[in-house]
């Protein structure tokens, strides 16, 4: 059951010059969301904008009827999300799309994330420590400043790793150069960010024939299936809001997909 | 009492007004637990050809000023997984079912007309030539008004159920093509589809969409939609379907005061699933407040 609920924004948290995460209220998305999923979000009463934009949420907390998105400003769409001050109020139409999969006994959760693809791991991590699991959690950015959230990831007691390309926090480079380390037999591996991170974790996953699933990020219209404007290839065009987002990454043809974000 | 927003044209019974487009609304059950379909009074089906089809590659959609740009190239399921994977579902909903159909020959487009003038639970076929964004067929036939009688002469001829040919903005008198479909045995037109358009993004100085062009819909067509709906409507006998970036009850009433016999939302059903709710509401309204029977009397009621 999907539903299209009016969430008022509760609270603004700066997160570095260009993101930050909001949490809004609302007692049905709370309760519905599922580690990986996305709501359409609409602001009312903005003419500027016409199609809602998908948002993956980042956290849950069903006892104070809240979720959470992670918010990075690049475009328009972003721009006037940053802009909204609580109690505006927004429509989200959801709980949208494929979940994440917990690992299964025995297997050990890897979770690599660049920038705002740390957003579905948030609530994903909460599911792993409730369940007494600990993921290895490699974040990676340009600067300190696009390891959004990384406290909250140890908090939950993961076993956070972390990248920056100009060395100011953790290991100088890409994530992915701290894969090779986390990686065996038994890992079940876990990746959203961008392209060209997704796809040298796919190559690598492959490689070691671990299973990998991943959250893709496409321009969507609708988030229901109709539009068919989000799609990515497989066999055949499936679409990232109805299939997706979340993908056993064994099954996008990477080669036929033009990565349009 | 209450007005009635039923209306009833070219051998259809519509419970109200309101038609989810074709491209928009899936095979029509994809909005079922958001949308109230007692407010839809027919669902046009995703556009079918005989085979399935891949469609564009993407990038294949972009936001423009009130708009939407769209190169999706009808990826569909083809007419046998429709009939028997959708249809059964379709047939039960409530809704009017338009069946969208597209070829790239003459030939394709009559034989999908043969197979679905027996299909139980179809009521119209929707005649698709007018989409921008597939290299054969589709615009081409639209845009020749010679080709848009001989396609509609055609499926005429495979089947009785009402058709529909939905046209294209994209020529120089849409009355030209109006009156050639007409007179070839069309039931009703609907119109107008996407207008062709293009975007690029300056940065990469590439096209915002793979296709390179696309069709654009949502409000930032409308005036030139219900301009075209008027010039139609004033030059054929048979009822129009009025098609473009409608949002609400004022921007229904407007097609309908423009001659159109019902209208079809489509882009706005992605932003607002309650958008049908919301403008039969206000129809009725307008109707109560203006001392209006039937909606049907307002057809053409543009003063002039």
């Amino acid at each position: 059951m999907r539903r299209d609920v009016r969430a008022k924004l509760l609270e603004r948290r700066s997160l570095s010059p260009d993101a930050s995460l909001l949490e809004f209220e609302s007692d049905f998305l709370a309760n519905e969301l599922r580690p990986g999923q996305f709501t359409m979000l609409r602001l009312p009463g903005d003419e500027g904008l016409l199609l809602r934009r998908p948002y993956s949420f980042c956290d849950t907390d069903v006892a104070a009827s809240r979720f959470s998105l992670l918010v990075k400003e690049v475009g328009r769409g972003t721009r006037a999300l940053a802009r909204l001050v609580p109690g505006d109020e927004v429509d989200c139409l959801g709980p949208l799309g494929s979940t994440f999969t917990m690992p299964p006994e025995g297997k050990r959760p890897v979770v690599v994330a660049g920038g705002v693809g740390i957003a579905p791991f948030v609530g994903f991590c909460r599911a792993l420590s409730s369940a007494s699991k600990v993921a290895v959690v490699l974040l990676g950015g340009r600067t300190s400043y696009d390891l959004y959230l990384r406290e909250v990831f140890e908090a939950l007691g993961m076993d956070v790793r972390c990248t920056t390309e100009d060395g100011s926090v953790g290991t100088r480079g890409r994530v992915t150069a701290l894969l090779d380390d986390a990686l065996d037999a038994e890992t079940q591996l876990y990746s959203c960010g961008p392209t060209p991170m997704l796809l040298k974790v796919a190559e690598l996953a492959k490689a070691k024939g671990i299973p990998h699933e991943v959250s893709l990020e496409r321009r969507m219209g609708c988030g229901m299936g109709c539009c068919l404007g989000c799609v990515v290839y497989t066999s055949e065009y499936v679409r990232s809001c109805t299939e997706g987002p979340v993908f056993d990454a064994s099954v996008i043809a990477w080669d036929r997909d033009p990565h349009p974000l | 009492m209450k007005p009635d927003l039923s209306v009833s044209f070219a051998r259809l019974h519509f419970r109200t007004p309101l038609i989810a487009a074709s491209g928009t609304f899936g095979y029509g059950t994809e909005y079922l637990d958001v949308s109230d379909y007692e407010a839809i009074g027919g669902i046009a089906v995703k556009g079918l050809y005989l085979e399935p089809r891949e469609g564009c590659p993407p990038p294949r959609i972009w936001e423009t000023p009130s708009g939407m740009l769209n190169a999706i190239g009808l990826q569909e399921v083809g007419i046998r997984r429709f009939i028997d994977e959708k249809m059964p579902r379709l047939r039960e909903l409530g809704p009017t079912v338009l069946v969208n159909i597209c070829g790239s020959t003459v030939e394709e487009y009559q034989e999908l007309a043969h197979i679905l003038d027996s299909v139980e639970g179809v009521h119209a076929i929707e005649l698709n030539i007018s989409c921008p964004n597939v290299e054969e067929g589709g615009i081409l036939f639209g845009c020749d008004p010679r080709m848009a009688a001989k396609v509609t002469e055609a499926v005429r001829a495979q089947t009785k159920l009402p058709i529909i040919p939905k046209l294209s903005p994209n020529v120089t008198d849409i009355t030209v093509v109006a009156r050639s479909v007409e007179a070839a045995g069309a039931d009703a037109i609907s119109l107008i589809n996407t207008m062709p358009a293009m975007a690029i993004d300056v940065e990469s100085r590439r096209p915002r969409l793979a296709n390179i062009v696309g069709g654009l819909s949502g409000p930032a067509i409308r005036p030139i939609a219900v301009r075209m709906v008027y010039q139609t409507a004033k030059a054929v006998n048979i009822p129009v379907i009025g098609i473009g970036g409608i949002t609400s009850h004022e921007d229904a009433l407007e097609f309908i005061l423009a001659g159109a016999s019902a209208v079809q939302i489509g882009t706005m059903s992605f932003v607002d699933p309650s958008v049908w709710r919301r403008t039969l509401d206000g129809l009725e309204a307008y109707c109560e407040r203006h001392d209006v029977e039937a909606i049907s009397a307002l057809t053409g009621g543009v003063l002039s």
